[in-house]
């Protein structure tokens, strides 16, 4: 049968193709750039050659072995983090289970950046708040150094593993039960059980969210710009970041260094969706089994203080520290010495820019997520259910953002935005597309799982009863999607008030955003003002997300 | 074939999953207000010929016919759009839409067809009446059970006084007992409105207690059309002799010239001679007679077919006794009523009539 | 002959305007401002209602320079983007390229990437009557294309609480000595101020200097608030090269530090302002030039970033010592100062640590 050209086949195609020209072809100025000998300004390039990716390996190699070393430490104590808190919350019955689950989001709250410049307050050679309390109690020298490069992979791990706590965490809950009990029955301990039993059946979650985990590890840039870069250690997006900053800036190395971390992180996720044995990046379809909790008698108190330890940890001593600092005159943890001030506060506030960031960054998540939403409803609906033959494709189209590196990424726009003829470089249009483009794979993953759940009888009874497509759509499906529109919308508002690798390339003097502007602070202000620019951000986030919740609480509780 | 002008008309279907064909030329004519069943395993294509009545599934070949109008002719390449079609369906999962309220899924088939307020109010009162709902009309249909999510969407199906009403299993979530309650209502209703219906399921007994007809399919074919006695007293084969009721098959092969005017002779393996009947022109490739459960006397009598046996093993199951016997035919098991129980290891007599000896196409 | 001579007169006459712009002519009637005399069209500039200046100073300080500015000016809304110097250009650069114009004036540490500038014909020639305050080598020649905002001095600075005065340095060879080994930081190579420095110390301290440096293990920073933040909480002791201004600036608000002006003279070098061509607020543009460029401007520059004016009637930030006191050393030649620059950056870049 012929396809049918009408209203449905226009507006996917049209989809399609927007989708195409917004992630594809920066990649696609990113390669040519990257073959670029001759003059990195000149476009288009005058040389070609491959004499970027050489250099890479020549000069560059000890940027690379830092990468490696970095993301494999950081991966190991982020995955180690989440599955002993999965395991705790999921297996056993350590008290007040509900409300430590609510507690292990926090740290995604807090951002890597954040995180850093707090560990940078707490554990910085000689004037940091731990070292400092050491000395005080008689220690002689440091006790610990937050710059090098198992600091590093510290706090990206502290940060890190919150995800993967919540992969590993799907996957416990997704064991049987029985599996379990029928071995306890036959006379095995919990600890036999736990061995023989539990950890090879979690095995492949714990394999893809270790495979997750490091693929997010290769493309880090807060923790690595913070604390690597006085720590004279680079990794690959540092180096990046470094290539475009110096004159004349090195746009072509700079390229071929992100292509190559792109093509690693492309593999990385396509092994884990392998081993996964998904065939689409949907996620949490199947049924969770409510397993039996295994009863750890007084040892229950201790894994809660484990997991009490983790958010002090990653949340509370972070908060405290920034806290701190930010109402002091010159940052101390010796409170006898410390020389208290308003004026770090004021000063943040008072500065313009400041102002404008934050209000820039909150007007594009607000923008951003609005028309997110609608758009990637809609390219759900193509790619889940309809019947149009390039939706496969439409559906990887959208996915590929994930295995680009934000910062490679906003390397892409800037270079393919500075060389095409209309002229929204250094304006919030940019970044508009930049943060549509890149959080297209959070919404549509997270607008799927909700379409997934939606059985096709209750859409197909629709047509049947003589409903057009339109019409099906706005009074089926649509309403049916709302609790996940909602999800959707508040990840990525928070995503987009969050961003920094993509806008650290595409701001201008009027389009300043928050995250970029602290990263900016800390290198030209002190670290207090640093420090109360980046309370400002994070409680401006926290706030406008409790309103929202607020208002959309109604909303949600009706179809629940 | 059928009493009243034809309604719904397939011929020739064919409907293909990649390389498989689900349906492999179907073919058949639905009267106006008849109930048809298509009965099958899982698998046999009977969803999806269904399906494809209503426009949810795209054939590769044949044609469907709905009321003279032609929905779907792949020589023409004509196919009209579900929405189009102006048939009813009620899923096996119900597909009550959780957002809106019995009301408003009831209506809602109205509401495309901009049809007024108070006409709307009529009939959605009026279907809702029909399935015993109406003092649940304002409830937000995610708080009904799974009996009240049915009659919602039956009421839903026939509110817009449908012509034609296809059924997918719809009774396949419920429990044995409501299942049986609702069959009946079911039938009323489609009596009371006379709906022309198609009707899916996999439960022979539920075919044969509502159906005008019945088609048994199998594999992408249809194995046999005819009314539920003519399916359960003269099986055309081995399926559905084996799939509707059941049946004892006993190999042999059929006597030469012993064909009579009703009766020809059977020879059983092992030697003994049964006399059976057959539905069908006899072609010399037949090797198998079947005998309903159901329909072996214990005990002498003026049948004409006579076994001697030993029974094996007694199961009480209730409403019948099933009795497994030793004959000279090999094995044969036996349904009767709970009265007068045979010990085990006790010899009997079974007997059967020749019309119970049917005898199965080759 | 007569014919000729007038045709020659009138050719005369005729380059004659051309040949005044060339050499940088002010506008016949520079209208009079409380404490400045302007060429621009007022009315214009504040019509265009903007102004966005690219600065290599700490943001806390161009926005005191700004909102000086903005307070005699209330309608003109002004922005800023602050980068290190090879940053910032590299931006200004690929920005041109784009044909994206967002910027009005630049100001930029590096005489190296002013001059190259200029050569690119990204400079607007634009002569303010307040440059006649100006010597003529703190501008360009003609004049109208740059000019020189302040100048920065770097030395030594150490924290007096962490160094005892008996062995603090006294001179660039004392930075030398191994016990300062990990203690002392650096500006990045992007910074026009330590390519000064290297640039001027190198062929008096000799070859051998820097290389000597490097064992020393310096750790570089952005900006001046980084070393001399560190310098406070002890977890630097010494900063080579460090920027006058910025030890003024942490003075006044109570830090604990000590500057040295070794007795071989401190490199200086100047903070170097410009308008852009095709800048999107030309008229706003000159206004602040002419503002920035006389005592009132430089004044306001001085209190907001305690920098030093090349203007000599404009006193010295308070708490420090004026420039005629300093012996400064300063590029002869800003050509070769230019073609030194990647030269810099390889060497500075290894010294530090950095990638390359």
């Amino acid at each position: 049968m012929r396809p049918r050209l009408n209203s449905q086949g226009l507006i996917t195609l049209a989809v399609l193709l927007a989708v195409a020209f917004l992630v594809l072809l920066p990649v696609l100025f990113l390669v040519e750039e990257s073959l670029n000998t001759g003059d990195p300004m000149a476009f288009p390039p005058q040389q070609y050659g491959l004499a970027n990716y050489l250099a890479m390996f020549e000069e560059d190699l000890q940027v690379i072995i830092n990468t490696v070393v970095i993301a494999v430490v950081a991966t190991v104590m982020a995955v180690l983090i989440g599955f002993t808190l999965a395991w705790i919350l999921t297996r056993t019955n350590v008290p007040g289970r509900k409300k430590l689950e609510r507690l292990m989001e926090l740290p995604y709250y807090m951002t890597p950046l954040v995180g850093a410049l707090a560990w940078a307050v707490l554990a910085s050679p000689k004037s940091g708040f731990f070292n400092q309390i050491w000395r005080w109690l008689g220690g002689t020298g440091d006790l610990v150094n937050i710059y090098s490069m198992f600091g590093i992979a510290w706090i990206m791990a502290l940060f890190e593993g919150t995800v993967a706590f919540v992969m590993i965490a799907a996957a416990m809950k997704s064991m049987d039960p029985a599996l379990e009990e029928s071995a306890r029955v036959m006379g095995a301990s919990k600890l036999r059980t736990a061995l023989t039993v539990t950890l090879p059946l979690v095995m492949p979650g714990v394999l893809g969210a270790t495979l997750f985990v490091f693929a997010e590890m290769l493309g880090s840039f807060a923790a690595a710009l913070v604390i690597g870069i006085p720590a004279r250690v680079y990794v690959i997006t540092t180096a990046i970041w470094d290539s475009t900053l110096s004159y004349p800036p090195a746009y072509g190395r700079a390229s071929a260094m992100g292509l190559t971390l792109f093509v690693v992180m492309f593999a990385m996720l396509t092994f884990y969706r392998w081993v996964v044995g998904r065939g689409s990046f949907a996620t949490i379809t199947g049924k969770a089994f409510r397993p039996r909790l295994m009863d750890m008698g007084r040892m229950a108190w201790l894994l809660f203080g484990v997991c009490a330890l983790y958010v002090f940890l990653a949340v509370l001593l972070p908060i405290a520290a920034l806290l701190l600092t930010s109402f002091q005159r010159f940052a101390t943890a010796l409170l006898g010495q410390a020389q208290y001030t308003l004026a770090n506060y004021e000063l943040a506030l008072a500065l313009g820019p400041v102002r404008t960031a934050l209000a820039n960054s909150l007007m594009l998540g607000l923008g951003v997520a609005t028309t997110g939403v609608i758009v990637m409803a809609l390219l759900v609906w193509v790619i889940y259910r309809s019947q149009l033959a390039g939706r496969g494709s439409i559906e990887y189209l959208v996915m590929f953002p994930q295995a680009v590196p934000r910062l490679v990424f906003g390397l892409a726009l800037l270079w393919a935005w500075l060389n095409m003829p209309i002229p929204i470089y250094g304006t919030l249009w940019l970044l508009a597309l930049a943060y549509f483009t890149v959080m297209l794979p959070l919404g549509v993953r997270t607008l799927a799982g909700v379409v997934l759940q939606i059985d096709k009888s209750l859409e197909e009874c629709a047509r049947v009863c003589g409903a057009s497509w339109l019409y099906q759509l706005r009074t089926v499906t649509l309403p049916l999607l709302k609790p996940g529109v909602l999800a959707a919308w508040l990840l990525i508002f928070m995503a987009c008030v969050r961003e920094l690798g993509a806008s650290v390339f595409l701001m201008g003097p009027n389009a300043k955003v928050i995250a970029p502007s602290i990263v900016s602070a800390f290198a030209s202000s002190g670290i207090e003002l640093t420090a109360a620019m980046a309370l400002i951000q994070t409680f401006t986030v926290i706030l406008a997300l409790l309103i929202l919740f607020r208002l959309t609480r109604g909303m949600t509780r009706e179809l629940t | 074939m059928s009493a009243g002008a034809t309604c719904i008309e397939l011929r020739d279907l064919v409907i293909r999953y990649g390389e498989v064909a689900a349906v492999n030329g179907v073919s058949f004519e639905v009267a106006r207000g008849e109930h048809v069943t298509l009965l099958g395993p899982s698998g046999c294509g009977k969803t999806t010929t269904l399906r494809a009545i209503a426009g949810l599934e795209q054939p590769v070949a044949g044609s469907i016919a709905i009321d003279g109008q032609v929905m779907y002719d792949a020589k023409t390449r004509r196919n009209v759009p579900t929405e189009q079609r102006g048939v009813s369906m009620v899923f096996q999962s119900y597909a009550v839409w959780p957002h809106m309220t019995v009301l408003g899924n009831v209506a809602y088939g109205l509401k495309v067809r901009k049809q007024g307020r108070a006409e709307i109010a009529d009939k959605v009162e009026r279907a809702l009446d029909l399935v015993q709902m109406r003092h649940l009309a304002d409830r937000p249909a995610s708080k009904l059970s799974g009996g009240q999510q049915q009659r919602v969407a039956l009421a839903r199906a026939i509110a817009f006084s449908p012509t034609v009403v296809l059924f997918d299993e719809p009774l396949s979530n419920l429990d044995a007992k409501l299942r049986a309650e609702m069959r009946l209502e079911l039938r009323e209703l489609q009596r009371q409105l006379g709906i022309t219906s198609v009707y899916v399921t996999h439960d022979q007994e539920e075919a044969l207690a509502i159906s005008d007809r019945v088609i048994v399919m199998n594999v992408g074919v249809i194995e046999q059309i005819g009314t539920p006695e003519e399916i359960y007293n003269q099986p055309r084969n081995r399926f559905v002799a084996d799939f509707v009721g059941s049946a004892n098959l006993i190999r042999g092969h059929v006597r030469e010239s012993s064909a009579g005017p009703s009766t020809l002779q059977f020879v059983a393996e092992g030697g003994h001679v049964l006399e059976a009947t057959a539905a069908h022109a006899l072609r010399g490739n037949e090797t198998e007679v079947a005998v309903r459960t159901a329909y072996i006397e214990i005990g002498k009598s003026n049948a004409v077919n006579q076994l001697p046996g030993t029974v094996r093993r007694r199961m009480f199951h209730g409403d019948f006794v099933q009795y497994v016997v030793d004959s000279p035919v090999g094995q044969m098991i036996v349904r009767h009523p709970p009265t007068n129980l045979v010990p085990e290891g006790e010899k009997v007599e079974l007997s059967f009539s020749p019309e119970h000896c049917v005898l199965l196409e080759g | 002959m007569r014919v000729a001579g007038a045709f020659g007169l009138a050719l005369l006459v005729g380059l004659l305007p051309s040949w005044g712009q060339a050499q940088g002519k002010v506008c016949d009637n520079p209208r009079q401002m409380p404490g400045f005399k302007t060429c621009a069209d007022v009315d214009k500039a504040e019509a265009e209602g903007a102004f966005v200046l690219y600065s290599t100073d700490p943001e806390a300080g161009q926005v005191k320079l700004l909102a000086a500015f903005n307070k005699l000016f209330p309608k003109i809304k002004t922005s800023y983007v602050r980068l290190q110097a090879g940053a910032l250009y590299a931006k200004v650069l690929s920005e041109r390229q784009a044909k994206s114009y967002l910027v009005d004036v630049i100001q930029i540490s590096d005489m190296g990437m002013i001059l190259d500038f200029q050569k690119r014909g990204g400079f607007r020639q634009y002569v303010s009557p307040e440059m006649a305050a100006f010597k003529p080598e703190y501008k360009s020649q003609p004049e109208g294309y740059w000019t020189w905002g302040s100048i920065i001095m770097g030395g030594i600075a150490y924290n007096p609480n962490n160094v005892s005065a008996a062995e603090a340095p006294k001179t660039w060879e004392d930075l030398l000595d191994p016990k300062w080994t990990d203690a002392i930081n650096v500006k990045v190579s992007n910074s026009g101020l330590q390519h000064g420095i290297y640039y001027m110390l190198k062929p008096i301290l000799g070859e051998e200097y820097f290389k000597k440096f490097g064992a020393i293990k310096p750790r570089a920073f952005d900006s001046y608030v980084q070393q001399y933040g560190r310098l406070v909480d002890g977890q630097d002791k010494i900063i080579m090269g460090a920027q006058y201004s910025g030890y003024i600036e942490f003075k006044a608000k109570g830090a604990p530090l000590a500057f040295v002006f070794p007795a071989t003279g401190v490199p200086a070098v100047s903070e170097t302002y410009g308008i852009v061509a095709d800048g999107p607020h030309p008229n706003a543009a000159e206004l602040f030039i002419d503002w920035f460029l006389s005592p009132v401007g430089q004044q306001a520059l001085s209190e907001a970033l305690l920098l030093h004016s090349p203007r000599a009637d404009v006193p010295a930030p308070a708490g420090s010592m004026p420039l005629q006191d300093m012996k400064l050393l300063i590029p002869a030649d800003w050509h070769d100062f230019e073609k030194s620059r990647p030269e810099f950056a390889r060497d500075w870049d290894r010294i530090v640590g950095a990638r390359r």
